[in-house]
């Protein structure tokens, strides 16, 4: 199995026309998955190939029966976006754009939970079930189909570690961007609880940073009776405080937010930390000899 | 952005947010000048933390002490910080300091309000808060905060205040866009008055399309940074100076994040935090190049890009293109894995340029020319 998206998700692409929007539409049924439609306000009843594409989510979804959406609209206007798809009826969603306001997020959030939807980022490359289908924009080739979750705040950092765990032999059962915004559709406990859920998924890899309170919730778990084995990177060891790394939420402003902080309470909780990312495929392998 | 104390105190009072009388004074000679009673408070206006404990709140019984205690704050540096100008209040007898916030807290998916009945400097080193998740501001109810409450503040009359004022500042938090509004200490008067005795604020930076006040205080900050800094930011790359000698390029901050960790692993040490993935055409590649180049203390350059809606056989081009043009000596280590990798490494293999296959014999490379 897999988390939150299979074979069965029927894809449109909110902005579809545009840069990210027309790689997707080429990219995407590469890895099998089903683009079934396209949304451009300005483009409607044009084709991108063989997808046709309307004018909102609602017609793409009455239409063509879409189910799952990529939105690639830009920040300042995403909230309309993305409410606009939950509304219209799709059930999983994915929202890469980075610079969201946390007031727009927590707004998707909750309309999302209000309607049984799952949404995915903002600030994320979206998620990939190997084999299966893809909702995002990671490079394909770096993921197979294989028993190891994996969760990450960082779309970059998850191409590299997917590659290598694939490299070794450990394919992913769902590979979840959650994205390095303070306010998550999915956060990583979210994230936990669904690979906890999944028969297939043995082990799992959490790959975080400095900053945020993640990291303690995949602690949490861990110490669970039962957990499923967690191998972990974290990057940032040698970020100054109090500087911004990029990401919203990277940031050292309290003793918890540190790398060593982090790194303590995971490994109290039993999780195998990585030192580098060159040793997570170990940390992976360690965690998947110790799955039930 | 975390606002000043000052900043954060003409919001609250905006807001209805009780808050001592002040001035804020960035000349000495200002002081004579002010109307208030002594004894007063002089206290450094900065954008970190710690302040208390680092001497930047004063006690000035007379003038002679005030001058004195303004000439100290402005002289000195916390945190490595310059304060912009000093905050003057009467001195505050409190009879008991609380601490109130709000808060976004992402695994709630929305606002919390925590409460201590003992504030001040050492708040962190006490119990935990009391904690009301609150989700969406307008989902605040004040029944539900005072539950929280009935433990830790047995006076109801006390307790229904701090209600209201935590409602407030929930007010306060949506209207401006803070992801933190904090009152530490929130003082106790004798007489049950309560006043913000001082106040911090984080904004969403993100928002700042939609606040003026925001855009510009954003603007204002970054007009204080270095030349390439703000530049950089200008034209969509992220740039964050760390002192070493490899000035590192790379795209995404977990992947800039991992290869400076790797760096200083093989004894190494990273210059810059570059995120160069907001904007990689050939124009700013070439300013990247360029800020790398001319900073003195880089001493090689290591270029490590990953991509997934980037297509590196595209960034091996444009690099090509560059580095041919470029007349600077230092030398140049690249990596470029990801979408388009083989005809990357094909491109640049033409070119007589190597593409590394992993990230530690790029770092590895990088260190050793560095050394040399």
């Amino acid at each position: 199995m897999s988390i939150l998206l299979d074979e069965r998700a029927r894809v449109v692409i909110l902005g579809i026309t545009g840069r990210f929007g027309s790689f997707s539409a080429r990219d995407l049924p590469r890895s099998g998955t089903r683009l079934v439609a396209g949304v451009s306000p300005t483009r409607a009843g044009e084709a991108i190939g063989d997808v046709p594409v309307f004018a909102t989510a609602h017609e793409a979804v009455r239409e063509r029966e879409a189910n799952a959406a990529l939105v690639y609209v830009p920040a300042p206007i995403g909230l309309d976006a993305v409410l606009d798809a939950i509304d219209a009826g799709c059930r999983l969603l994915v929202y890469p754009a980075d610079g969201v306001p946390v007031a727009d997020a927590l707004e998707m959030r909750s309309a999302a939970r209000a309607k049984g939807a799952v949404l995915v980022g903002p600030n994320s490359p979206g998620l990939i079930s190997p084999g299966k289908a893809k909702l995002g924009f990671m490079p394909s080739d770096c993921y197979r189909p294989g028993p190891i979750g994996l969760i990450s705040k960082s779309g970059s950092l998850s191409y590299e570690a997917a590659w290598r765990l694939s490299q070794k032999g450990l394919g992913q059962t769902t590979a979840l961007g959650i994205g390095g915004d303070p306010v998550k559709g999915v956060t990583a406990a979210e994230a936990l609880a669904l690979f906890d859920g999944d028969p297939e998924t043995r082990a799992i890899v959490y790959l975080g940073e400095i900053g945020g309170n993640d990291e303690y919730a995949v602690a949490q778990y861990a110490k669970t009776p039962g957990a499923k084995p967690v191998a972990a990177l974290i990057v940032g060891r040698t970020a100054p405080a109090g500087r911004k790394m990029g990401h919203a939420s990277a940031l050292i402003a309290a003793a918890s937010d540190t790398w060593e902080a982090k790194v303590a309470a995971l490994e109290a909780a039993g999780v195998r930390v990585a030192r580098s990312v060159e040793a997570l495929a170990a940390a992976a392998e360690g965690a998947l000899a110790h799955s039930r | 952005m975390l606002l000043t104390e000052a900043e954060g105190k003409v919001l609250f009072a905006d807001a209805g947010i009780p808050v001592p009388p002040a001035r804020c004074l960035s000349r000495q000679e200002d002081l004579s000048a002010l109307d208030f009673a002594y004894p007063l408070a002089l206290k450094a206006q900065i954008r970190g933390g710690g302040r208390g404990k680092a001497g930047g709140v004063l006690r000035c019984d007379n003038a002679a002490e005030a001058f004195a205690a303004f000439a100290a704050i402005m002289g000195s540096r916390f945190a490595g910080e310059a304060p912009l100008c000093v905050l003057v209040e009467p001195w505050l007898t409190i009879a008991r300091e609380l601490y109130l916030a709000v808060a976004v807290e992402g695994g709630s998916g929305g606002y919390v309000v925590l409460y201590s009945p003992q504030g001040g400097v050492d708040v962190e080193r006490g119990p935990s808060p009391l904690c009301y998740p609150v989700g969406l501001p307008r989902d605040f109810r004040a029944e539900a905060l005072r539950r929280v409450l009935k433990e830790a503040e047995p006076d109801p009359g006390l307790r229904e205040r701090l209600i209201a004022l935590a409602h407030r500042l929930l007010r306060l938090a949506e209207a401006r866009e803070c992801l933190t509004v904090e009152i530490n200490p929130l003082a106790l008067l004798g007489d049950g008055t309560l006043l913000a005795a001082d106040a911090k604020l984080v904004r969403d930076d993100n928002s700042a399309h939609r606040h003026a006040d925001l855009a510009a205080a954003l603007e204002r900050a970054l007009a204080a940074e270095p030349e390439s800094v703000r530049r950089s930011a200008e034209i969509g790359l992220n740039l964050v100076w760390l002192g070493g000698e490899i000035g590192l390029m790379s795209t995404g901050a977990g992947m800039t994040m991992a290869a400076m960790d790797a760096i200083d692993a093989a004894g190494g040490r990273p210059a810059s935090f570059f995120d160069v993935s907001g904007n990689l055409t050939p124009a700013a590649l070439g300013y990247a190049f360029c800020v790398l180049d001319d900073h003195p203390e880089v001493r090689a350059i290591l270029v490590s890009i990953f991509g997934g809606g980037t297509h590196v056989d595209r960034v091996a081009r444009n690099l090509i293109d560059i580095l041919r043009a470029r007349e600077a000596a230092k030398p140049v280590v690249l990596r470029l894995h990801g979408t388009g990798r083989e005809e990357a490494s094909r491109l640049l293999g033409a070119a007589g340029l190597r593409n590394h296959e992993s990230l530690e014999a790029a770092v590895a490379e990088a260190v050793a020319r560095a050394r040399a």
